[in-house]
């Protein structure tokens, strides 16, 4: 499912309005090939490391989605965001070195493994966010629970929860830059 | 956390934010507002400003000045988009101009004139000033631009310095006596490369992403 630019587009434009199920489709429709990108730019960070970085730029697209311009095409925004980030990605690994493990792939037992999507790094920059949002963001993420419902468990309003749930991605997303100095 | 996850969570999070280019002009007006005031209460506005403002040599200083701002501005802008080019001819053309005016004066200048036509008599305090009354309005640039999503962060910060040097500059002429392009395009050049290249050194920690 990649779609068309102007399927993307509507996507896009539709959850700048403030759909939200059209905000998730066009996420959801973008990751794979957000995820093509990263694997072969980023070759020799290692497939784990990939995906944190698929999940940088989803939280990238999601902080600086305003600074897509609705009269232009989707995917060059998105390509730059990525680029940025696989950049990024190489700069914080510094000097360290991961050996490819091709070489070793026939001897090494393989590894059924947990989900190849399932990233530690930002589940520990949840960790770093105040308990309270951080709560919120898993209610949500985890739980699959609705902004109302999660209002419900932590006795806030609704809209008290849109604003927490806003400020815990800026918040996020300040947390990761720091990550990669 | 799962990819799915994180989507999910994103999603919930769909309320419209404004674009950077909106946060500018509420930003940067107070700030333009403060040099003004200042030039005009600390330093004072030239006696005869509104003969310089009407006699083309003088009022070249405001016009480039503030075409360096329109241009550096309107690059900072589209530099704000990921995939943003920025187009710098706008600004080769203004820095033609400036030159083309700066030998226009030498030549038309007495050649033992020359010297002193270009040092002026204020050409410290000039330096002093637009830097000084350049700070507020580039900072103000840069905390409007930081909700953008550079990718070329020298560049935007280089720009944005040029905005804001532009803009003091502007503000500066108010103030300035001295008439003679040889002076100004030297001297307030001086000031807002300064500035840019200040501004350029900042860009990468300010507009980091």
């Amino acid at each position: 499912m990649t779609g068309t630019d102007d399927e993307w587009a509507a996507l896009l434009r539709a959850a700048l309005a403030g759909d939200g199920r059209a905000y998730r489709s066009f996420l959801s429709a973008v990751t794979p090939v957000v995820r093509g990108i990263v694997r072969s730019r980023g070759y020799g960070l290692g497939e784990a490391r990939c995906e944190d970085v698929v999940q940088d730029v989803l939280l990238a697209i999601h902080t600086k989605r305003q600074t897509w311009r609705q009269d232009m095409p989707v995917r060059p925004w998105i390509y730059a965001i990525t680029r940025h980030k696989v950049i990024d990605a190489f700069r914080a690994r510094g000097s360290a070195v991961d050996v490819p493990i091709e070489d070793f792939a026939e001897i090494l037992p393989a590894d059924a493994g947990p989900d190849p999507t399932e990233r530690g790094d930002m589940e520990k920059i949840i960790g770093m966010l105040e308990p309270r949002a951080a709560e919120l963001v898993r209610m949500i993420g985890l739980d699959g629970a609705t902004a109302a419902e999660a209002g419900e468990k932590l006795k806030m309003t609704e809209g008290a929860v849109r604003v927490a749930l806003h400020r815990a991605f800026r918040a996020l997303a300040r947390l990761r830059e720091r990550h990669v100095e | 956390m799962k990819t799915d996850d994180l989507i999910r969570a994103l999603a919930a999070d769909a309320a419209p934010a404004p674009a950077p280019a909106r946060r500018v002009l509420p930003l940067f007006l107070p700030a333009i507002l403060v040099s003004v005031v200042a030039v005009l209460t600390v330093l004072g506005a030239r006696p005869d400003l509104p003969q310089a403002m009407v006699s083309f040599v003088p009022v070249m200083r405001h016009v480039l000045s503030l075409a360096v701002f329109a241009a550096a501005l309107a690059a900072a802008l589209h530099l704000t988009r990921p995939e943003g080019r920025a187009a710098l001819w706008p600004l080769a053309l203004i820095a033609a101009a400036a030159l083309a005016l700066f030998l226009w004066a030498y030549l038309t200048t007495p050649p033992e004139a020359r010297m002193m036509a270009l040092m002026g008599k204020t050409n410290s305090i000039c330096l002093v000033a637009i830097p000084c009354l350049s700070a507020l309005p580039t900072a103000a640039l840069f905390v409007a631009l930081r909700g953008g999503a550079t990718t070329r962060p020298v560049l935007s910060g280089a720009v944005i310095g040029l905005a804001g040097g532009g803009a003091g500059a502007a503000v500066y002429a108010i103030h300035c006596t001295e008439s003679s392009p040889l002076f100004y395009v030297t001297w307030y050049g001086v000031a807002i490369l300064a500035v840019t290249a200040v501004s350029a050194l900042l860009g990468p920690r300010l507009l980091r992403w």
